[in-house]
């Protein structure tokens, strides 16, 4: 059980470093936050499974279950109001449209 | 638990060290995409590090600091987008 751990655990860290590379090469804001997404929909899940896995079943399994289901449901929200602040900023978006 | 150390270590030499370089570059907005960074490698490098050496009740640390920083976030694009 502790070597699917660990994979998954760095499987997790992978994705979040590879999107840090990912964000370091992006020239555009918009396409920064295209490679924000991995990080918080598929690193955090996977390191959170990968953890619970280590600890079994128990109250601290629910606590980091519940972390990275909230960071994987948080982070497409926020990322979608970056993005809209920054069209409303180049004047990209209609005003006058119901949003 | 020294594997728990070593992803640690790594979130925090690639994942933080990007995000403060990208939170301190660029107009305000593409400074917002750095601290969301910022917020996931936090709270994913808390979990492994409660983990390896915390109480398990300690959990409650990245648990909250998702919530914050869900709501800090937006307050800032709140207050940039009204600029």
């Amino acid at each position: 059980m502790t070597i699917a751990a660990q994979i998954l655990v760095f499987a997790g860290v992978f994705v979040v470093l590879a999107s840090a590379a990912g964000l370091l090469r992006a020239k555009d804001l918009l396409t920064r936050l295209h490679f924000l997404s991995p990080a918080t929909t598929l690193g955090a899940p996977l390191v959170g499974i990968g953890l619970v896995l280590v600890n079994g079943v128990h109250l601290g399994s629910g606590a980091i279950l519940a972390t990275v289901v909230l960071l994987a449901l948080t982070g497409p929200i926020l990322q979608s109001a970056t993005a809209r602040l920054e069209a409303r900023h180049r004047g990209e978006i209609d005003e006058d449209l119901p949003s | 638990m020294t594997w728990l150390l070593l992803a640690a270590l790594l979130l925090m030499a690639g994942g933080l060290g990007t995000a403060l370089w990208l939170a301190a570059r660029g107009t305000a907005i593409e400074r917002l995409a750095g601290m969301q960074f910022a917020g996931t490698v936090t709270v994913l490098t808390l979990l492994l590090l409660v983990q390896a050496y915390g109480p398990s009740s300690a959990v409650i640390l990245p648990l909250t600091l998702t919530v914050l920083a869900f709501a800090g976030t937006l307050v800032f694009a709140r207050l940039l987008g009204t600029r």
